[in-house]
């Protein structure tokens, strides 16, 4: 409504006939949800093609910091196949899922798009993205690969794999080595399982130190040790009596101040906000976020510690980061050799030294680089990492969407006011999580 | 937004009025064929003057409107219909879904969530649409006298309507967080933190705060231009009767602006039951805790976006919010017909 369009006297001329034209085109503006198609018209039959031609590359927030390793990988890559061209896209992480969704509406998904499993799943259904395994060239890159990563972009109902693995990471806990010292703790012992976080944010919590931005994800069930769904993916199962167990704990901590608090309401934008403030003491972060500290916040990386997420039962959480092939793709042959290209041992290898992640790609956590390294906090972590990683799993359920997710923390914040106890709130996230996933 | 604002400006003057008054008043015997083309007159006038110039055909005032009637088609009655359409399926963002009766609404009566984007989107309309309606008149009365230097108020007030509501909400954001400056002051003045942002109700009324605030320079705008036409004469009667500045403003000033009134009332309860940004921003993307602060449209967007949106049930909800619009415009307009009777 801008006021330029609007005369004063406007309110005299108004007549109920014309109510309806204001009651429409209100609703006009605000019904803008536009239609959408599917299907898989045209692309390029298989990748069995000659390498070359134009494709489209797009990474999910890596330009602010890697511009220039990305840069020097296509130029690689244009050199060795000649006459190819990549164009480089970047997207912010925030609203990723808009993005991919508004792109393969539009049947315009570039040709190669990096995706994780969750978001994999729902392009793989709808035809978006091109099965690895039916194509004899793309299938052939499987032996470059660990088999769990492989194995990650398989979809549940669906035949094949969708992603060529590119890099992984554990999901670190970030600690504020400051304020550990200011309620006792050691800064040189971060907790290591679910006990010892909550036993250190009563502690915490008594100095009126917040220990987390965020109420428990679906990730924290996975890591203590609680039977998310069950073995075919049609239901989700954490309402057992683990993931009460671990509720109840959660409740106490937020009972007892141990949780900030918009917690309720944050997500990891804002809790890594929070943490860069210094009002939490503990953050679950990416891999990503220590150069960021580094250079934004260099007071506080200093005190920062770096750890493993806690972990009950051995096996870590595992994110999966990949490389899709659009199917509508012109030049899928081009698209795979350059996905290859990019998750090769080499440039995995290269990309995981500049930053804090770790290649896909077999033999890889073998080199010394992921067995020895140095003295510093930054080298004994990912040495212990790249070990924990050969038993990680990734929890994420690829079928859980976003507002599945939101149902998990609606109800875990009903818990946390009371409404509801944590057996109630969790089976009834359970049975409404349930309702949605039929409806898939 | 821009199509609210275009539909109540004022109409364009109709083609026809537009003739030269030279037209003949006896009707030409091919008047019955020609008389819906808006050249008729023109042309029949040139016909008398012996030469027959054609200045336009019949379809030239298409031609005119042909851009403004894609764009409106293109990107307002196609969405709206394929909304309506929609309502009806289990459309997702990446499949077209097919047809599936009543069962989205079936399900919206069904849905928590629902009734509580109701419950705010009405609470929204309740709380800010009599600020709106009055704050601004009272701002309007103080600056629309002529005095030295009132310009630079008349612009400091206007200035949160031309900011971003992005950059407004995250400014008041900062603003309220448990360590920011409101609290501050309030720790300092020694009283308890109070929890803007953690509140389900504070949060509501954080947002309902600056929504009142944002609005306040434009609808002031509105009511300048209307006190203007509030006629001096009435106020000197009133004064000569010995009514005060109360009095006077009771029985003249707002009898004289009722119809902005009823204007501005109008656009503001439809602009707050429509609230997104301020309560998205002051509550974050889930709606708050436990999604207590949802509103409708809010709602919309996270059903209906993402990868697996639900596009249908989106629509659905659309739909009623709709409905619901209309019959609070309708409600409002019917309010000022029966005062005037």
């Amino acid at each position: 409504m801008s006021p330029a369009q609007l005369s004063p006297s406007a309110g005299r001329l108004l007549r109920p006939a014309s109510v309806a034209t204001i009651a429409l085109g209100t609703a006009l503006s605000l019904t803008a949800l536009t239609g959408c198609s599917s299907g898989s018209g045209g692309g390029s039959s298989d990748a069995s093609g000659e390498v070359k031609g134009k494709i489209t590359f797009q990474t999910w927030n890596l330009r602010a910091e890697y511009k220039d390793y990305f840069n020097g990988l296509i130029a690689d890559f244009e050199k060795k196949y000649p006459g190819t061209k990549v164009r480089w896209i970047d997207k912010p992480a925030d609203r990723y899922a808009e993005t991919l969704s508004a792109d393969a509406a539009s049947e315009n998904l570039p040709d190669v798009v990096n995706v994780s499993p969750d978001k994999a799943y729902p392009l793989a259904k709808a035809g978006a993205l091109m099965n690895l395994s039916k194509d004899e060239t793309a299938a052939k890159a499987e032996k470059q690969y660990m088999p769990e990563a492989w194995k990650g972009n398989e979809m549940p109902g669906l035949d094949g794999v969708y992603g060529f693995p590119w890099y992984l990471n554990t999901g670190p806990l970030f600690y504020n080595k400051r304020l550990f010292e200011k309620a006792g703790l050691d800064g040189d012992k971060p907790p290591r399982t679910y006990e010892e976080l909550f036993s250190y944010g009563e502690k915490l919590a008594k100095k009126k130190v917040a220990s987390l931005g965020t109420a428990p994800a679906i990730e924290d069930f996975g890591r203590y040790g609680v039977e998310l769904m069950n073995k075919d993916a049609t239901e989700f199962t954490y309402n057992n009596a683990k993931g009460v167990e671990l509720l109840k704990k959660y409740k106490k901590l937020y009972e007892q101040g141990g949780l900030d608090g918009q917690a309720m309401s944050a997500g990891p934008e804002k809790a890594g906000e929070k943490f860069e403030q210094e009002k939490i003491a503990m953050n679950a972060g990416g891999a990503l976020d220590l150069t960021s500290f580094k250079e934004n916040q260099p007071q506080l990386y200093k005190n920062i510690g770096l750890t493993d997420a806690p972990n009950n039962n051995g096996h870590p959480n595992m994110y999966v980061m990949s490389l899709g092939i659009s199917q509508t793709s012109e030049n899928k042959s081009t698209a795979v050799a350059f996905a290859r290209f990019v998750t090769n041992k080499k440039n995995q290898e290269s990309f995981a030294h500049k930053v804090a992640v770790f290649p896909s790609t077999k033999g890889s956590l073998d080199e010394p680089y992921w067995t020895e390294g140095g003295r510093s906090p930054e080298d004994r972590v990912r040495v212990s990492s790249a070990k924990l990683l050969k038993k990680a799993v990734n929890y994420t359920p690829v079928v859980m969407t976003e507002e599945m997710k939101t149902v998990l923390k609606k109800e875990v914040s009903k818990c946390f006011l009371g409404q509801k106890s944590p057996k109630q709130a969790l089976d009834d996230a359970v049975a409404e999580s349930n309702k949605l996933l039929e409806q898939v | 937004m821009n199509s609210t604002a275009s539909a109540s400006g004022p109409p364009a003057p109709s083609a026809g009025a537009a003739g030269p008054p030279s037209a003949p008043s006896t009707p030409s015997p091919d008047s019955p064929a020609s008389s819906g083309s808006p050249g008729s007159r023109s042309s029949r006038a040139a016909r008398r003057g012996g030469a027959r110039v054609r200045t336009h055909r019949a379809h030239s005032p298409w031609l005119f409107l042909l851009p403004g009637l894609l764009i409106t088609l293109a990107f307002n009655i196609y969405p709206f219909v394929a909304t309506v359409w929609k309502a009806f399926t289990d459309a997702r963002t990446l499949t077209p879904g097919s047809f599936v009766g009543l069962d989205n609404f079936q399900e919206m009566l069904a849905d928590e969530q629902f009734w509580i984007g109701l419950r705010n989107s009405f609470l929204y309309v309740a709380a800010v649409v009599p600020c709106t309606v009055v704050l601004p008149l009272l701002l309007a009365l103080l600056v629309h006298k002529n005095l030295p230097g009132i310009a630079f108020f008349r612009s400091a007030f206007y200035t949160p309507v031309v900011a971003s509501v992005v950059v407004v909400g995250l400014i008041w954001v900062w603003m309220l967080d448990d360590r920011g400056l409101v609290n501050a002051v309030i720790k300092t003045l020694g009283f308890d933190t109070v929890p803007f942002l953690s509140d389900r109700w504070l949060i509501l009324l954080s947002a309902m705060l600056v929504t009142v605030w944002k609005g306040l320079g434009y609808y002031m705008i509105i009511y300048m231009a209307a006190l203007g036409n509030v006629p001096r004469e009435l106020h000197e009667a009133a004064s000569v009767d010995g009514a005060g500045p109360v009095r006077r403003f009771l029985s003249v000033t707002v009898p004289g602006v009722r119809n902005t009134m009823v204007l501005v009332g109008a656009l503001s309860s439809v602009a707050a039951f429509r609230v997104f940004s301020e309560v998205f921003l002051m509550a974050g993307p889930d709606g708050g805790p436990a999604g207590e602060d949802t509103t409708l449209v809010m709602l919309i967007q996270r059903t209906g976006t993402g990868l697996s949106g639900r596009v249908g049930y989106a629509s659905a909800i659309s739909l009623v919010m709709f409905v619901i619009t209309m019959v609070l415009l309708l409600a409002v307009f019917a309010a000022e017909r029966r005062d005037k009777k």
